[in-house]
């Protein structure tokens, strides 16, 4: 647990001193296209997120036909 | 089929909200720097926890009218997701708070926590969780729907004139402090960039819908397993 | 309709006459706390922490005053007023009996602060009047939680969870209103303002309970 916590702290200082510079923005993960992957991430979860919200909304429909045929 | 067409556009809204997002120019500001495409992220989580919230007291007003078990069902369902929303909005906060506020001013969390918007959104929270605990109590159906439809209703109403209220007390209360302007762009600041609302606006009705969309499973999974003391 | 007011709201301060060992329960409960604070803090608190103090106490008097206007009826006594009052006369006649019991434990708290606590106030007459306006804010919230909370089983902690959400921004409201009392200069207006917004919320409570409380009533 205390290791975790070190991690996610040093993670912020990190964050922290990259914040000191200039206005700095991640120009070098978009000019080598390394962006796309984040985005590219990012939409498979929420894929993979909707499929399953379809999943469960399709099963409901089912269970709601067949109570109702009862 | 026919009532599919919102879900398929909550997902293309998100599908849209992540690209654009991720890849679109956003203004270069200190402090923020990058962090500033939270913005379709985070605080669309606040916007959407409150329209869920209101639909759930709308709900609740229904119930009070005919006193049909299902407007309860929808209300507390409602509140329900809305209060995930919150939670993933505070979780979502905490995380930036801690890389803009915090880091920027040398404030402690103590501090920057009592910022207006944050003690609105507690407060909300805080309502929502003591309308859980109120449902919890009763064991009579009946008299549960009705007095957690008072209480929300009630509480509700009393929401809004304190986050109408609180932004005038507390931001009075620390003078010239800086984290209370130039920290906050992103809720504050007026001139939300046009290229920002382009992805902003549809962000906000995505994530709602998509919380309406989980919410409507709730429910239609709970009118399911009380199909028997439903009598219409 | 004012004569049905008129009587429950007499029937309640005479049966606190009658039984005044709930009356001087919550008095007593008023000093003790009050007495802790005192043992438990060295030397006088000053202004800021003073005011706090204050207005936490006020909060905890009142979830103990109000909490036994509903919890005390009993069941069948509810029904008897349900055959012969209008939910709006029962509710207003309990909302007017709980703002008296407040005001009343108000001053008692304040005069008791004074006392133990000392005295970090420049003007004491205002804050006595801000003292009074928060008294009864408090009570018209918690004599509509107390009457939710009453209809519930654990009902006495459940005031509390409640109450205390939808009371903040009110208590908020007040201790800023308060440093005006500290000496704290104002813009101009600015305490009118406050005052103003702490009545309309007052009235906007009174206009909730009388509409909801009906469907509180049925049973």
């Amino acid at each position: 647990m205390n290791k975790i916590l070190l991690l996610i702290f040093s993670l912020f200082i990190s964050f922290n001193l990259f914040a000191q510079n200039e206005i700095e923005m991640a120009d070098t993960l978009r000019s080598n296209g390394k962006i796309f992957t984040v985005v590219a991430v990012c939409l498979t979860i929420l894929l993979g997120l909707f499929l399953y919200v379809f999943m469960i909304d399709r099963k409901i429909n089912k269970f709601e036909k067949e109570i109702n045929k009862k | 089929m026919k009532n599919y067409w919102w879900k398929i556009l909550s997902f293309i809204l998100l599908v849209y909200t992540i690209v654009a997002g991720f890849l679109l120019k956003v203004p270069r500001l200190p402090i923020l720097n990058e962090t500033i495409r939270n913005l379709y992220f985070h605080v669309c989580m606040w916007m959407g926890m409150m329209i869920l919230f209101s639909v759930s007291v709308v709900y609740s007003i229904k119930y009070l009218r005919n006193f049909n078990y299902k407007n309860d069902v929808f209300a507390v369902n409602f509140a329900a997701v809305g209060s995930l929303f919150g939670i993933l909005g505070y979780l979502t906060g905490f995380l930036w708070v801690n890389v803009t506020w915090i880091t920027d001013q040398g404030q402690s969390l103590a501090s920057v926590l009592k910022e207006p918007k944050l003690i609105g959104a507690a407060i909300a929270l805080l309502i929502y969780g003591a309308y859980f605990v109120l449902r919890g109590s009763f064991n009579d159906i009946d008299k549960r729907a009705r007095i957690s439809a008072v209480y929300n209703i009630f509480a509700f109403c009393m929401l809004f004139p304190s986050i109408w209220i609180i932004p005038r007390l507390v931001g009075s209360l620390h003078p010239g402090a800086p984290g209370s302007d130039s920290g906050n762009p992103a809720l504050d600041r007026k001139d939300l960039d046009s290229s920002m609302r382009m992805v902003f606006y549809p962000a906000i009705i995505g994530w709602t819908l998509l919380g309406v969309w989980i919410a409507t499973l709730k429910i239609r999974l709970q009118l399911l397993k009380d199909k028997n003391i439903i009598h219409e | 309709m004012f004569r049905q007011i008129w009587a429950l709201f007499n029937k309640d301060i005479l049966l606190e006459f009658r039984q005044k060992h709930t009356f001087y329960g919550i008095l007593l409960y008023v000093a003790s706390t009050i007495f802790v604070i005192y043992l438990s803090m060295m030397d006088n608190p000053d202004g800021q922490t003073w005011n706090s103090l204050f207005w936490v106490i006020q909060l905890f008097v009142c979830v103990n005053a109000v909490a036994k206007s509903f919890l005390q009826e009993s069941k069948g006594r509810m029904l008897y007023f349900y055959s012969v009052a209008s939910p709006v006369a029962f509710i207003i006649s309990k909302l007017m009996y709980n703002i008296v019991l407040m005001l009343f434990m108000s001053l008692i708290g304040f005069v008791l602060c004074m006392i133990f606590l000392g005295n970090p106030l420049i003007d004491s007459w205002m804050f006595v009047g801000i003292v009074l306006l928060g008294g009864l804010g408090l009570s018209l919230v918690f004599t509509l939680m107390s009457a939710i909370a009453a209809k519930a089983q654990q009902n006495a902690a459940l005031i509390a969870i409640l109450g205390f959400p939808v009371i903040l921004p009110q208590l908020l409201l007040l201790m800023k209103l308060s440093k005006a009392a500290f000496g704290e200069v104002f813009r101009g207006g600015a305490i009118l303002q406050l005052v103003f917004i702490t009545s309309m919320l007052d009235v906007l409570v009174i206009t909730l309970a009388i509409i909801l409380f009906p469907y509180l009533w049925k049973e």
